[in-house]
């Protein structure tokens, strides 16, 4: 099996494998070591010199521009929205695998439809409506437009609704639970893998989002972690090392997740086809 | 359960989301419809203008430009993310000990926020105290040259994207059944026979998906240039939603703004209907 030329053709993916895995890291790599640099440091040496002594004065400097606050509003922003998601998107896709009501299929592609609908058309509409009904600047206007479930999730959880055994439910049934004890008891433990993957999927999205946090909030009351990255990146542009505190603030949080649940999560984009 | 008490019970549980889908994807596409026969500046009162703001953008040359931008742009950033993610995929699929990780690393851009990658990317390329310049020790204007500043923007959407793309083809790849590569090898077929005339083909399915959803994420890109570039130098890097956020936010010209987005919306949907019509007459391969 091992031939000289099979291994050389292992190496040579190996080596290929390797200069992707450096041209991906090295810039997150910089810009980790940029932040833990002091600004003095970084203007007075080549700025790619490494961190000596390393320095946690531009992350309490972020503490200072409010950042502590940012990662409140994001975190419950997220919270919000990934709640409402999963609890709207459930019930939505049992009824739509598991009942028969009349206009149901109708109301399904109704649904799937709206998925051809971008974010970047609705931002001028929805500003407007905020503007309209006074919730401008408010928390509601971050959480509201997406914590109603997600037709996609709702699309993705109907299909796996199906697959679930009908004598499974027909049982509990039996024993006399109710609609809400079946999905809570049944539904949802022979879900999980799709209902951690949908979770996942919606904290990526919404701890991330950044055009719409944008338009919709003015000043430090309710801005996300993404805006305030922007808006000191603007502000103190060329305060590299401070800027490179903010940028690692708004990453570091997903790629711990990522990595702490990796493999689940790069199998389950695959099955779910886009973020 | 009597039909009338299962109904009852499937419109309650469908309420919340009906209601999001209503009055959040549903009534917006209305309201911009119906916004962009209106003059509006975001503060004042609302002016029912007819079909002035759609004459003032159609004959407008930054549309156009905006539109031409956004198309080299989706020009360059798909072709070679599908290609890149393609090679990664088939280095991955040899399955060789220890590879599984790369697999994991190259997703890390893709997953974190591109707005915080795009001012990471800026650091990188600063002409003067950026990392590259540093290296290269040679001052270059990456991002205020106009004819460096969208292929540059492009190199950094690549750069975040191929990991996702990769994930695709690897499934694509690991579905071929190892039968059909076997009896090829038994043959004689060369590993790039192999990968011309079986895997390529039988790829077909994977190349067409990440195409579409590659054009159409492209043709929305936003936070990636906002930081980057704000649409300069000169309107290089003007894509549409970064257009769309100007005129709206910047210059006040919502009206200008919905029309642009209802443009940008038939395009998309356009390209998801080719989609569809692809799908439904494409060969697939029946193995069984």
């Amino acid at each position: 099996m091992t031939s000289p030329s099979r291994t050389m053709s292992n190496a040579a993916v190996y080596l290929g494998l390797a200069v992707g895995a450096v041209i991906t890291l090295v810039p997150f790599g910089l810009g980790l070591l940029t932040s833990f640099t002091s600004a003095r440091q970084f203007n007075t040496e080549s700025p790619l010199s490494l961190p000596s002594p390393p320095t946690l004065a531009n992350y309490t400097g972020l503490a200072d521009a409010g950042f502590g606050r940012a990662l409140v509003v994001t975190a419950l922003m997220t919270a919000v929205i990934l709640l409402g998601q999963l609890v709207f998107s459930v019930l939505a896709a049992y009824a739509f695998a598991r009942l028969e009501f009349p206009g149901r299929d109708a109301l399904f592609w109704v649904y799937v439809a709206t998925l051809m609908v971008p974010a970047t058309v609705t931002v001028v509409p929805l500003y407007l409506m905020m503007a309209e009904t006074g919730l401008r600047n408010t928390f509601w206007a971050l959480v509201l437009p997406f914590m109603f479930g997600s037709p996609y999730a709702i699309f993705l959880l109907r299909e796996y609704f199906r697959t679930i055994p009908n004598d499974l439910i027909r049982a509990a049934r039996v024993d006399g639970a109710s609609t809400l004890d079946v999905i809570v008891h049944v539904v949802l433990p022979a879900s999980r893998p799709i209902l951690v993957t949908l979770g996942l999927i919606t904290v990526v999205t919404q701890w991330n989002n950044f055009m719409w946090p944008l338009v919709i909030t003015s000043g430090s009351q309710w801005r996300v972690v993404t805006v305030a990255t922007a808006g000191l990146q603007s502000r103190y542009d060329g305060q590299w090392t401070l800027v490179m505190a903010a940028t690692t603030v708004a990453i570091v949080p997903l790629i711990v997740a990522f990595v702490a649940l990796g493999r689940h999560i790069v199998s389950s984009i695959v099955v779910t086809g886009l973020k | 359960m009597a039909r009338a008490r299962q109904a009852a019970l499937g419109y309650a549980l469908l309420a919340p989301s009906l209601f999001g889908v209503v009055v959040f994807l549903l009534l917006p596409m209305l309201v911009v419809a119906w916004l962009s026969l209106q003059r509006w500046d975001l503060l004042g009162p609302i002016d029912y203008v007819g079909l002035s703001n759609w004459r003032s953008v159609l004959t407008d040359s930054s549309f156009g430009t905006s539109l031409v931008v956004t198309v080299l742009f989706i020009a360059m950033v798909v072709p070679v993310q599908t290609a890149l993610g393609m090679f990664a995929a088939s280095l991955l699929a040899r399955g060789l000990p220890g590879t599984g990780v790369f697999r994991t690393l190259y997703v890390l851009p893709w997953i974190c926020s591109p707005l915080a990658i795009a001012v990471l990317w800026r650091w990188i390329l600063a002409p003067t105290d950026g990392a590259v310049g540093t290296v290269l020790g040679q001052r270059i204007e990456w991002l205020t040259d106009p004819m460096l500043a969208l292929p540059v923007v492009s190199a950094v959407t690549v750069w975040t994207n191929v990991g996702y793309v990769t994930l695709f083809f690897l499934a694509g790849i690991l579905a071929i059944p190892a039968d059909v590569q076997n009896a090829a090898r038994t043959d004689g077929a060369t590993a790039w026979q192999r990968f011309r005339y079986i895997t390529l083909p039988m790829l077909r399915p994977t190349l067409f998906f990440v195409l579409v959803t590659g054009i159409v994420s492209a043709a929305q890109v936003f936070d990636t240039v906002y930081a980057l570039t704000g649409g300069g130098p000169q309107e290089r890097t003007d894509v549409i939603a970064h257009r769309i956020y100007a005129e709206a936010f910047g210059a006040a010209a919502v009206g200008r703004a919905a029309v642009m987005a209802m443009v940008l919306f038939v395009l998309l949907v356009g390209v998801t209907i080719a989609q569809h019509l692809y799908f439904r007459r494409r060969i697939s391969y029946d193995l069984t």
